[in-house]
């Protein structure tokens, strides 16, 4: 068996899985159930579902994949920044309104793909103030309005 | 005629303003959104399912915008793949080696317009196929008893894992994972919580729409980020040429068996257009072996066989999400479970019930074909001219809309950051191979499939044995079988 370096990823991701179908089966077999009609229960489903899981991971452990993934430093680092900029928006939306909040958030993606920073902002400047009044006005969906206008 | 009358309310339904006005903007975005590089039917129905909720459609309209978004999307995946010799999605693949050599001989505009009559075709003939089975279906589904409804998603699973993807155990993994989301919240036969960590906006369970929105929006924006490097894309010129009579007519026979195959594939609960496409594809080369064959370097053949199988299958694979409430595809799955987030059960009931949803699906169906083939013939500049659309702009759209529609269902941050977490992990399955289809399908089916067997169990008593009772299980029970040892034998028969 080949414990190498090339075939970690399905191995450590198997393992993980391995312990989270053990915590889900110990979870569903301590579930405090005060009454039930039926002789299958709220237990028994999750209890399959954790020893299906299980076997299959087993079986991953034994035979993985190799690695197909090999990104570069660049790549990883355009990927955390991507990942970043979208914690960064989910606590912006609502605290900063929904223009403030995308007009950022767009800038720094439409640069992260390649746009001059100038040309960025611009392009999400106008695509967020478009949308907020397509999105609010004209569908009438919940969009924040934040710091910029207030609570309306 | 049943069929008939039942029609004429479907089409009574679509006609209305409103439908029809979504059927031709879901059909525009459908091929817009195709068009798009990278940009699969998938993200685009999961993109638009969370507006669609938020604005207030009533369900029918919802479903008549989603689905198409869903086959414009089929019909737009072409459209790159001919020019830019890339896929918009795996069905799309096939399109590739007959459409690109012709578009690179400066018959672009030939190959366009013949794949655009194809998919036509394709789409037509399954949807007449779809009026005539579909009520046969649920007809047979009526005496279907929980029983048989586990049955019928196990073969489902199982049609998935070997059919789907290189590693089965994958899929299996994929499919239980998706499970075991189903079970999260309250459990609706005894009230308890189950798996909510102690959090509120876990209760009710998973969103479905963040989920979905999760694991194929945002992952796919991170894909973006990663694969991001071919901006020099050339676009291929897509010429003067265009189609002629005498093509389609070569191509009759072609369309006719790759449009009744393709159905058949897409009927088959798992198994969708990429899959169609390839037999489809695979069968007509056989066929023409010999007689003047250049398949792979521009023959219409390759290009008519693999775009109608694939239009074909997203009729097809509507047919079991109507009549059985089991998804043929990943697009389906979000589908059905658009469907139930409008509180509708999709299954034997509703073509009676609810004519209304069902057939003014199908007559919207109709509709939506002709207007893309329409569309598609005059406005093909137009989508060629959006290949060109930069991702920089293209990125921060798709970031916002998502961010945008999840909020607004229940305006709480916590469903973002839930769903960033989702994307994450999603981003992480794909990289390890695995593919989120059957991630869906195993979260839309999760609760039906425990509550079809605790019903079954209850009946019995606890008697497990229920489960092979009656002549429907054993024949369900024996296609599983087929379904899970029938790739390996073809195998063994080919060596």
């Amino acid at each position: 068996m080949n414990w190498g370096n090339n075939m970690l990823y399905d191995r450590i991701f198997a393992g993980a899985l391995l312990v989270l179908s053990g915590l889900i089966a110990w979870t569903a077999f301590h579930f405090d159930v005060p009454f039930q009609y039926e002789p299958l229960g709220p237990k028994a489903f999750p209890i399959i579902l954790s020893i299906v899981l299980a076997a299959c991971c087993v079986w991953m452990i034994v035979k993985p994949d190799k690695n197909s993934w090999h990104p570069t430093k660049e790549i990883l680092t355009k990927i955390v920044i991507g990942l970043v900029i979208m914690v960064l928006y989910a606590a912006l939306f609502e605290e900063a309104g929904f223009i403030i909040a995308t007009t950022i958030v767009g800038a720094i993606f439409s640069w992260l793909f390649g746009e001059k920073p100038l040309k960025a902002f611009l392009y999400a400047l106008a695509l967020s103030l478009i949308s907020y009044f397509l999105l609010a006005d004209l569908m009438e969906l919940n969009v924040p309005t934040g710091l910029l206008l207030g609570d309306l | 005629m049943d069929v008939l009358h039942y029609l004429s309310i479907g089409f009574s339904v679509a006609l209305t303003p409103l439908n029809l006005g979504l059927v031709l903007a879901g059909c525009f975005i459908g091929t817009l959104i195709g068009s798009l590089p990278g940009i699969g039917p998938i993200n685009g129905v999961a993109i638009l399912l969370p507006l669609a909720y938020s604005v207030g459609l009533p369900p029918e309209s919802a479903l008549i915008l989603l689905a198409g978004v869903y086959y414009g999307a089929e019909y737009g995946g072409r459209i790159s793949s001919i020019l830019l010799n890339v896929p918009g999605d795996a069905g799309a693949i096939m399109t590739t080696l007959d459409g690109y050599p012709m578009a690179k001989r400066g018959e672009g505009g030939r190959a366009l317009a013949l794949s655009a009559v194809s998919s036509f075709f394709g789409s037509m003939g399954a949807l007449l196929l779809m009026v005539i089975f579909a009520p046969l279906l649920s007809k047979l589904a009526i005496q279907f008893g929980p029983s048989e409804y586990v049955w019928l998603m196990i073969f489902a699973f199982t049609c998935l894992a070997t059919m789907v993807g290189k590693r089965p155990i994958k899929t299996v993994v994929g499919v239980v994972i998706g499970l075991l989301f189903a079970t999260v919240g309250i459990d609706s036969g005894t009230g308890i919580l189950r798996f909510t960590m102690g959090i509120p906006n876990l209760f009710d369970g998973v969103d479905f729409l963040v989920v979905v929105i999760g694991m194929f929006a945002i992952s796919e924006v991170l894909i973006l980020l990663e694969s991001w490097a071919r901006n020099d894309l050339k676009l291929t010129p897509v010429g003067k040429s265009f189609i002629s009579f005498s093509d389609i007519m070569a191509v009759k026979w072609v369309i006719l068996r790759s449009t009744l195959s393709g159905f058949l594939i897409g009927v088959l609960p798992g198994t969708g257009a990429s899959i169609a496409s390839a037999v489809a594809y695979g069968t007509e080369k056989r066929f023409a072996e010999g007689k003047d064959d250049h398949f792979g370097d521009g023959d219409i053949r390759g290009l008519a066989a693999p775009e109608a199988a694939n239009n074909a299958s997203a009729a097809g694979s509507m047919v079991p999400m109507l009549t059985l409430g089991i998804p043929g595809s990943g697009t389906t799955a979000i589908l059905l479970g658009a469907l139930l987030m409008f509180n509708i059960t999709p299954g034997p009931l509703l073509f009676e019930q609810q004519p209304n949803i069902a057939w003014g699906l199908i007559a919207s169906m109709f509709i939506g074909n002709i207007a893309l083939l329409v569309m598609n013939l005059p406005l093909i500049g137009l989508f060629v001219r959006l290949l060109s659309i930069k991702q920089s702009y293209l990125v921060p759209i798709i970031v916002m809309l998502t961010f945008v529609g999840i909020y607004s269902i229940h305006g709480d941050t916590f469903d973002l950051f839930f769903m960033i977490v989702l994307g994450v992990f999603a981003f992480i399955l794909r990289k390890l191979g695995f593919s989120l289809a059957p991630v869906i399908l195993g979260l839309v089916l999760g609760e039906v499939l425990e509550e079809n067997l605790r019903r079954a169990l209850s009946i019995s008593g606890g008697d497990w044995s229920i489960l092979l009772n009656g002549t429907m299980t054993y024949v369900l029970a024996f296609a599983t079988v087929a379904a899970l040892t029938a790739p390996r034998i073809l195998k063994a028969l080919k060596k």
